[in-house]
């Protein structure tokens, strides 16, 4: 049977792209250290599929037709569609649809009952860290797009749930794959709202504490209200909590905290061994 | 309570030959999605404020960006008093 090889979790942000040439070195370094540092651990793990949870930042998806969960089950994906993304070097994406169907099986038999869809397009949420990564060959991507962006979205609490999902589709998939997950996104951010550009890093220690503790009842109870102090992009915390649903709550390490209000994001980057 | 129409024409304008389009006719690109008058008249005005409470976070942000107004900008109009009504779905 397939094998988990592992949570990993990385944040985006548009301006990890768009700005980066502006970026004092400095800055620079320091961002690049964490995404080189979540890539050496998934070179490490040598995942055949990885399983990619990320926010769809209205590329797929627009208010009249808004899924909570959508699973990509398409034999590829299309690239990143923003412009300052147009150096992605990946223009088609290679999937997995073997394994796609089988965790869209047993969501279903589970009661998930998340959508679907043949063709997604990924866009920065997705393609920033693979791009700061430079994983090269790709794995296979599975992605999972979570509604982090337009209330209201899904709870941490199944957030989580889909991570025990995730692990158990693993558990029975046949064959030898590795299977690794990464959520991206988070932490604390907040986009086009009043308090844009400012980094809560009381909200990140916060949910870095939280994550660490491995009380999942806790973080989920911790991060529910948290989330209703602080920015929008911090809900992308969600991609977080599948990932760390899937290691089952336990062994996350942090890698890098990069607060970087000049991307207007607390980055962060992590390990679940 | 969202505006559709409104952020219909936000979703649309993210492909870089629909921005084109609106950044060459502004007028005539709103002229196609029904908006209501005191839409059109926020818009008019880059009324950040006045938008802000009936269209996604993320979509507002795009949208200004397409109108060219940079990111200080942005946050500086969006913490302003309103300059026409404010926007109630």
């Amino acid at each position: 049977m397939a094998e988990f090889a592992g949570s990993f979790a990385a944040s985006h942000g548009p301006l990890i792209a768009r700005d980066w040439a502006k970026l004092t070195p400095e800055i620079r370094a320091r961002l690049q250290a964490g995404f080189d540092q979540v890539a050496e651990r998934i070179v490490a793990a040598r995942p055949d599929i990885l399983l990619i949870v990320s926010p769809d930042h209205w590329v797929n998806f627009f208010i009249t037709n808004l899924p909570a969960f959508c699973l990509g089950i398409g034999a590829t994906h299309k690239g990143p569609p923003e412009p300052f993304l147009a150096d992605f070097p990946h223009k088609t994406i290679q999937g997995h649809p073997a394994f796609a169907r089988h965790l869209l099986n047993h969501a279903f038999a589970d009661g998930f009952d998340p959508s679907l869809s043949h063709e997604l397009v990924l866009d920065h949420g997705f393609c920033i860290p693979l791009l700061r990564m430079g994983l090269d060959p790709l794995p296979a991507i599975v992605p999972l797009v979570i509604n982090d962006l337009e209330p209201p979205m899904p709870s941490i609490k199944r957030c989580l749930q889909w991570g025990g999902l995730i692990r158990r589709a693993i558990a029975d998939f046949p064959g030898t794959a590795r299977i690794a997950v990464l959520g991206t996104g988070g932490l604390s951010h907040s986009i086009g709202e009043t308090t844009m550009g400012i980094v809560d890093e009381k909200f990140d220690h916060e949910c870095i504490a939280q994550l660490r503790s491995g009380d999942m009842d806790g973080f989920a109870t911790w991060a529910e209200a948290a989330l209703l102090r602080t920015g929008n992009g911090a809900h992308e915390i969600r991609d977080w909590a599948v990932a760390h649903g899937a290691a089952g709550g336990v062994g996350f390490e942090l890698l890098a905290y990069a607060p970087t209000p000049e991307v207007y994001v607390g980055c962060a980057f992590a390990h679940w061994s | 309570m969202a505006d559709v129409a409104l952020s219909r024409l936000f979703f649309d304008i993210q492909r870089p030959e629909a921005a084109a389009a609106y950044r060459a006719d502004p007028e005539g690109v709103r002229a196609r999605y029904g908006l209501s008058p005191k839409a059109l008249a926020a818009l008019a005005a880059d009324d950040v404020a006045a938008i802000a409470p009936v269209v996604n976070a993320y979509l507002l942000r795009y949208y200004f960006q397409v109108r060219g107004l940079t990111d200080a900008e942005f946050i500086a109009r969006l913490n302003a008093p309103p300059l026409t009504e404010v926007l109630d779905g």
